[in-house]
């Protein structure tokens, strides 16, 4: 079917929350243990792994829900996110002696297959198209929109979703 | 430590990420071969993680040991997660979040060997 997602959870969003998650769940546990047993061996490092296993969740739970305060959160942890693996792999290659351990940022994420670095570009484009669906229309309530709502929650804050799409939503929420 | 089961993992993994992949391509929805095959890997996961728990229960610990309970309990959970996920999707893209899956459980045999060396890839 042609994707016309209509929330940023579905669609390339699907996609995109399973590799936040994967790197939330990676980056923060990788740094809780680091700290818990051996901070003093790089406390930069194992700070720096914290933080951004904190974005990573931000990011993969407000991609989730999607509301437009969500999106706009959202937008905020990946532009921290591009900032901060362009800063962090900056210093870590004209620092190195800060890193005796690596952060998932560091040298651009090259321990990550530089996934950390194209994540965050995705996932601003992704928002991206949202901001400018939301902008280019108005904010017209459907009644299918508002049985989404009733169903499911929060099935109904795309404001970009059109009429046809907001039953679809029930569906897809229904298996929620 | 007997490699076969990380190597069959590795296998299985990148040849569900490479099936799962090319689901995305033809621009299919989730299937039940797609998930018999996230099965099989899961399966295998669970078999590998016993094989570890009864190395660690026969005394011998690796210096993260930590570390490694963390992926014992992470690298069974993320077929899971994936499938249901992938599930919740209506088009090609919950294909594309097995692609993930079946990579980061080729990686995962990876770290577990960088973490603890006995356990050959």
């Amino acid at each position: 079917m042609a994707s016309r997602p209509d929330s940023t959870r579905t669609g390339p969003g699907r996609l995109l929350i399973a590799i936040y998650a994967l790197f939330a769940l990676s980056a923060s546990a990788r740094a809780a243990v680091q700290i818990a047993t051996k901070f003093s061996h790089a406390p930069v490092a194992y700070l720096l792994s914290a933080f951004a296993g904190v974005v990573y969740i931000l990011a993969a739970v407000t991609l989730a829900v999607g509301t437009p305060t969500a999106r706009r959160i959202a937008v905020l942890s990946c532009s921290v996110e591009l900032a901060g693996v362009l800063a962090v792999g900056t210093w870590s290659l004209a620092d190195p002696a800060t890193f005796p351990d690596a952060t998932v940022w560091s040298s651009y994420g090259s321990g990550y297959g530089f996934v950390p670095l194209v994540l965050p570009v995705f996932g601003l484009l992704w928002l991206r198209r949202w901001t400018r669906r939301s902008r280019a229309r108005t904010t017209t309530v459907t009644s299918a929109e508002d049985a989404g709502a009733a169903a499911g929650g929060d099935a109904a804050h795309g404001e970009g979703a059109a009429p046809g799409q907001g039953a679809e939503d029930v569906v897809a929420d229904g298996r929620t | 430590m007997n490699g076969a089961v990380p190597t069959t993992i590795i296998v299985v993994g990148l040849a569900l990420a490479g099936y799962a992949l090319l689901m995305t391509a033809l621009n299919r929805r989730m299937t039940v071969p797609l998930l018999a095959a996230v099965g099989v890997l899961e399966i295998l996961l669970l078999v590998e993680v016993g094989i570890i728990v009864a190395k660690l229960a026969s005394g011998e610990h690796p210096a993260g040991l930590a570390t490694l309970i963390g992926y014992l309990i992470a690298a069974p959970l993320v077929p899971v997660a994936a499938a249901f996920w992938g599930l919740m999707e209506r088009s090609r893209w919950g294909p594309a979040v097995i692609v993930v899956a079946g990579l980061a459980a080729a990686v995962l045999m990876v770290r577990l060997h960088q973490i603890w060396p006995v356990i050959h890839v």
